[in-house]
């Protein structure tokens, strides 16, 4: 066959080139053989320090990090551990509860003014700061640091992008700089302009990618070797999904800002995928925290609470799980048909798939969020068995609906326990007299795949969000109008509500701190939303805080954004 | 000989060309698997999904994306999508706990399937032969991943004997270490014992009936010198380079399966969980890494087969 | 390569004489009559076949609940106690041996049993088909490399290269992966999503290398044979040399062969499974509930046992009835160097050939 049809220069370029890659590569292997046990093994650091002597605690993590960049890093794993080294101008208290929603000044003296039309935010830079690597704090490194999450692609830049003067354009590469950020290096002031009124902002520059890197920061990805920031804390020895650590930023304690703690130990966090492995290991005190993104096994749970009842505890995050219902298909463009499965979901069904760590609801705004609705469900009480008669009111909604015998697919991931829910829920379905189908997509294709209304259009199918901020801005955006899009499709139902919609025109520019004011509003539109059944929620995610018996469990913050809060780790 | 060698080289080449394109090709044509999606973030607008879409050249034609990727691929500058992260240098990371595993296991399928092989061979058609026969295809009937989650369950966690998956560096704790391994080796190992014990008993009971060995018996030579010497000597040529092949798959990767079941972060296990990513970057790279170990031990065993055997002649 | 590719052994590739009237099947049956070993294997396989079969009737008869009926929140009597079916943890209940959740449940509250005989049928299926297509594909690629030689060996051997190169968990998983969503569209034939026939398909491709390259080896030795000669020279065309003469004398190679792919088909589904690539949701087969079992160990070992054991039970009747079968059609497989032929085809064309 080679002699037949003789390759191109072009073609004979590459065969030479794939055989001397795979050459070099089976010879790179071969070659490292001889020396199996030449792992890169990471300690625990000791590089200066909380304190030089500090103890070092292990913290083991079921999933890796995205990135320890801070200017692509979006995952609670990355948050957990950047938001201690990358102080922005704000920041959040280090509290539990609600009081850990509240923004604080970080690098910032204060809290900025606000203009009076809600689109200028002016801030002063702290004075005398440092960066870990010693560098000083300019103001218009700022400017930098966002422009760097932009360029490098921040999986939430689109917070920055589509907020502020000028940030879209530098985006697009038809701005060398973000025209609506200015600051003054001698002054420290910094002045930042939005294009309109968005009530979040605030909880947006407390984002750790809005945390300030030095202007001399290379614009590319350092995941490996993250930039220098101004924390408690800084990043050191990254091994790819494998461990990095925590040590004690040098500068920090000289410049010491009030409300974010110095922190008590250095930390070590290892990757260990198996949480089965990770929680025997916090539950025998072999290592020191189970990461709260990951799942203590049902199967382990009575040991837990027999043996570790003061050490482990189950928190509420600010996540809602639930079946979007699309209204521009059938048969859930009838809102009876939507009722129908909001009666005759049994929550504590989905609650057990998920090892009993779902708190069963049916609003959409979860509890702890502002605007989380204190009434009782429209549909029977979440935790308790679907009555015989709400089954057979469901069953009979399908039928005047008129689209009994209707083919449904049930999209969800391959996840567990996604899949399982997608599996149940099929079952309900179809014993309320639909057709469901059950389909399952690898958990990477299945945002693009559900988000795809011209080839997909999903009827159905499970999603869950969790909050960017505590704000309920960032939930309604799954319910707004302006997210509906052909390919890239967030809202999975298409509810496209005038009721919403004007709601959401009137809430969304109220700034986060006087969010109080407009709670009841929230609540009504929450309630507004369960009544009309474009969704049908699941429940809220619970989350293990499980520590060994070395660590003060009580000092332990659980934070409502970021969760474990490292800084307050220490021990007995 | 050196014309055979270019042809083989050619072929080779190609072979690794059709791999790298196939590869690249599926993940092209998964629905669902733009990775500028993925990248872009959640709740982003399409014009972000867009500009990632450029800035990463996903709007290119594919040929171009092809070419572009294998020349980092070949320069080893490609990163991954999803983290963004050097692969080459992750792959090299991940070498340690795979070469653990594959020299370990290797060490213990060679022994075991060499014993047992032997030992059914002299006892052919015995009680000892038939239990090993049975023994063999049972291991042979098990899936490893079926075999390491039981050890995990029997030994891990009820009995608490050995460490429930992970990997512990060689260097920094030898004893983890071996505890940590133990149960890998023996679950990758079962199914290979079974093959290379069936192997080398036929192997065995086929050179007794040469004529060399029945010369050697009758020269008077003892049972045990003719069976060491001579009959297991030979025998022992497709073992061995039987034992190359599947050690260089399991090195590239190949133990996917049990790298995941026991946590070990090894290259197998990396391509899993890129593939679960749909990354396509290090699903390449690992791909190439492990038909080139394939492609190439496999013409070193057909080489050496025709340098051992007299009977075998390399074709023109 | 994998812990599923060691199961490859070697058929015995019989390039005996020219076939000789009924005589060396007779032969072979009388053998095979006589290794009780063999039969009762066989039988051991059959028995697991017939029991997957009769699965409506346990479902409809004696547990009462179908496949993918969920029971999560509901209770169920074990003597005289109540028990719930699904902890509010997540643990299900074992197995009870009563005729109601007789192996106990999953984490979905569906019965074990019934859908370990579901699924059964479904691995067997799976394992069938993709035997079929190695088979057909193999004796196909393999016979027309073997006797056209030349470019369309060139080719074919080569096509057979990459697909013996590629990983075949990696290109099971992409594969899988790849179709998931939108099935497989071939113009002619099209596969929806869901279809057995996709992870059917997928095992049985990566198989055909293995039986293809010794049956080209044969057929390139037999083509050389005085009886095809005469066939030749009489003025038969290819296609009645290849169905008369050449075919015949591949005859137990295949029949040897089918044991062996279906047992390494029947693992191959089981580990494409367990990364997620084989059966879909909520359809069971052995190797997704196996998957499901571990992934809810230590809790409820039941649910890695129950589907384990059968799998194993099931691979291992059909590999011993294959060794005894290999060795009741060539007595002397054990006398000759079968490891020449290991299934592990050479990678570039005609480059190794028995002399």
């Amino acid at each position: 066959m080679t002699k037949r049809s003789r390759p191109s220069g072009l073609l004979s370029l590459l065969l030479a080139g794939v055989l001397a890659a795979a050459l070099t590569l089976g010879l790179s292997a071969c070659g490292s053989s001889s020396n199996s046990s030449s792992g890169s093994a990471t300690n625990a650091s000791d590089t200066g320090g909380v304190t030089a002597s500090s103890p070092t605690v292990t913290v083991l993590m079921g999933t890796a990090p995205d990135s320890l960049d801070p200017a692509l890093g979006v995952s609670t794993q990355s948050y957990e551990a950047t938001w201690l080294a990358y102080t922005g101008l704000v920041t959040y208290a280090h509290a539990s509860g609600a009081a850990g929603a509240q923004l604080i000044p970080g690098l910032a003296t204060s809290l900025p003014t606000i203009s009076a039309d809600g689109k200028t935010y002016t801030f002063v830079l702290r004075k005398g700061l440092l960066y870990a690597n010693g560098e000083a704090v300019k103001a218009s490194d700022f400017a930098y640091t966002l422009e760097r999450a932009i360029k490098l692609g921040w999986g939430n830049k689109q917070f920055l992008t589509g907020h502020i003067v000028g940030a879209e354009a530098f985006d697009a590469g038809k701005a060398h700089s973000i025209s609506g950020i200015a600051a003054n290096d001698a002054t420290g002031g910094i002045t930042v302009k939005l294009t309109a009124p968005f009530g979040p902002f605030l909880n947006v520059l407390a984002f750790p990618a809005a945390g300030l890197v030095p202007a001399s920061t290379p614009m590319k990805p350092l995941p490996n070797n993250p930039p220098a920031g101004v924390g408690p804390y800084t990043i050191v020895h990254v091994v790819p999904n494998q461990s990095f650590g925590m040590a004690g930023n040098p500068h920090w304690a000289s410049e010491a800002i009030s409300g974010i703690p110095g922190g008590h130990t250095n930390i070590d966090v290892n990757i260990v995928t198996n949480n089965q492995s990770s929680a025997e290991q916090v539950l025998n005190n072999t290592a020191d925290v189970f990461d709260w993104n990951d799942t203590v096994p049902g199967t382990l749970l009575p040991r837990v609470h027999s043996q570790a009842a003061s050490r482990y505890a189950q928190e509420p995050t600010v996540s809602t799980e639930f079946f979007f219902l699309n209204t521009q298909a059938k048969p859930f463009s009838s809102q009876l048909a939507r009722e129908a499965v909001n009666y005759a979901l049994d929550r504590r069904a989905l609650s057990r798939l998920d090892g009993g760590q779902l708190t069963p609801a049916c609003y959409l705004l979860p509890i702890g969020m502002p605007g989380h609705p204190n009434g009782p469900c429209p549909y029977g009480d979440p935790n308790e068995p679907v009555t015989a008669a709400n089954f057979a009111k469901a069953k009979e909604l399908i039928t005047q609906s008129g689209m009994a015998g209707t083919s449904v697919n049930v999209w969800s991931e391959s996840h567990p326990p996604h899949k399982e829910y997608a599996d149940y829920y099929a079952s309900v379905l179809n014993s309320i007299g639909l057709k469901a189908t059950v389909k399952i997509v690898a958990a990477a294709q299945y945002p693009a795949t559900i988000g795809n209304i011209k080839n997909v259009n999903p009827q159905t199918g499970w999603i869950a969000f969790s909050q960017d901020f505590p704000n309920p801005v960032d939930f309604y955006q799954l319910l707004d109008a302006e997210s509906i899009s052909p390919t890239e499709n967030h809202n999975l139902s298409q509810v496209n509500d005038p009721h919403i919609q004007s709601e959401l025109a009137a809430l969304s520019p109220v700034p986060s701190s006087k969010l109080n004011s407009v709670v009841p509003k929230w609540q009504a539109l929450d309630e507004y939303t369960a009544q009309k059944a474009y969704i049908a929620v699941l429940g809220y995610d619970d989350v293990p805080k499980f520590t060994s018996e070395r660590i003060n469990f009580g000092a332990l913050v659980f934070h409502p954004v970021y969760g474990n809060d490292w800084s307050t780790l220490q021990l007995k | 000989m050196a014309g055979f060698l270019a042809r083989r080289l050619a072929g080779m080449a190609a072979v690794l060309l059709a791999i790298s394109l196939l590869t690249f090709l599926i993940f092209q044509v998964i629905p669902g698997g733009d990775p500028a999606v993925r990248m872009a973030g959640r709740l982003a607008t399409p014009q972000q999904v867009q500009d990632v879409r450029h800035a990463w050249g996903f709007d290119r034609p594919v040929y171009d994306q092809y070419l572009t990727t294998m020349e980092k691929v070949l320069n080893g500058s490609v990163v991954s999508y999803s983290q963004q992260i050097n692969v080459e240098e992750e792959i090299l990371r991940s070498l340690p706990p795979t070469l653990s595993l594959a020299v370990g296991a290797g060490v213990i399928w060679l022994f075991f399937g060499v014993l047992f092989g032997v030992l059914s061979a002299i006892t052919a058609g015995r009680f000892v032969d038939r239990s090993l026969t049975v023994v063999a295809l049972v291991g042979v009937s098990t899936p490893a991943f079926f075999l390491g989650a039981l050890l995990l369950y029997y030994l891990g966690y009820r009995l608490e004997l050995l460490p429930l998956g992970g990997y512990v560096h060689l260097t920094s704790d030898p004893w983890g270490w071996f505890t940590h391994m133990l149960m890998p080796w023996l679950a990758l190992s079962v199914a290979f014992i079974g093959v290379y014990a069936r192997v080398l008993r036929s192997s065995v009971l086929d050179t007794m009936g040469e004529d060399y060995v029945r010369t050697a018996h009758a020269k008077g030579l003892s049972e045990r010198r003719v069976l060491v010497r001579h009959v297991l000597r030979n025998s022992m040529i497709p073992i061995v380079t039987l034992w190359g092949l599947d050690f260089a798959a399991v090195v590239g990767g190949g133990a996917i399966v049990i790298e995941s079941v026991f946590d070990l972060h090894g290259v197998g296990q990396y391509a899993a969980e890129s593939i679960a990513r749909l990354d396509v970057p290090p699903v390449l790279v690992v791909t190439l890494l492990v038909a080139c170990a394939v492609v190439v031990l496999g013409a070193v065993v057909d080489i050496l087969y025709a340098a051992l055997d007299p009977r075998i002649r390399l074709a023109r | 390569m994998t812990p599923l590719r060691p199961g490859m052994r070697s058929p015995p590739a019989t390039k005996g004489p020219p076939p000789a009237g009924r005589g060396p099947w007779r032969l072979a049956w009388r053998r095979l009559a006589r290794s009780r070993a063999t039969l009762a294997f066989g039988g051991l396989f059959l028995a697991v076949v017939v029991l997957c079969l009769l699965a409506p009737v346990y479902a409809h008869d004696i547990a009462h609940t179908g496949p993918n009926d969920n029971h999560i929140t509901e209770t169920v009597k074990v003597g005289g106690k109540t028990l719930e079916v699904v902890s509010p943890t997540g643990v299900p209940i074992g197995p009870t041996w009563h005729s109601r959740f007789f192996l106990g449940a999953d984490a979905n509250g569906r019965d074990v049993a019934v859908r370990l005989l579901y699924g059964g049928r479904n691995s067997l299926e799976i394992g069938a088909i993709a035997t079929l297509i190695t088979m057909l594909l193999a004796v196909l690629i393999g016979t027309s490399a073997g006797y056209f030689r030349g470019v369309t060996d060139g080719v074919l051997s080569r096509l057979l290269d990459v697909i013996w190169a590629f990983p075949p968990i990696l290109l099971g998983v992409a594969l899988g992966v790849a179709l998931a969503v939108g099935g497989l569209d071939l113009g002619v034939v099209k596969l929806h999503s869901g279809s057995l026939l996709l992870p059917a398909l997928i095992v049985g491709v990566v198989f055909v290398p293995y039986v293809a390259r010794p049956l080209r080896g044969q057929v390139l030795s037999l083509r050389r044979r005085e009886f095809v000669d005469a066939a030749r020279v009489q003025g038969r065309g290819h296609l009645r040399i290849l169905a008369e003469e050449i075919l015949p004398n591949l005859t137990s190679t295949i029949v040897v062969f089918i044991p062996l792919m279906l047992a390494n088909a029947i693992l191959l589904e089981a580990g494409l499974s367990y990364l997620g690539a084989g059966v879909q949701d909520p359809n069971p087969s052995w190797g997704t509930m196996l998957a499901e079992g571990i992934r809810l160990t230590p809790g409820a070992i039941h649910l890695v046992l129950a589907p384990g054991l059968m799998l194993v039970v099931a691979v291992l009747g059909v590999n011993v009835f294959g060794d005894g079968l290999r060795d009741a059609l060539d007595p002397r497989a054990g006398q000759r160097a079968i490891a020449m032929r290991l299934p592990r085809p050479t990678t570039a064309g005609a480059a190794v050939e028995e002399a």
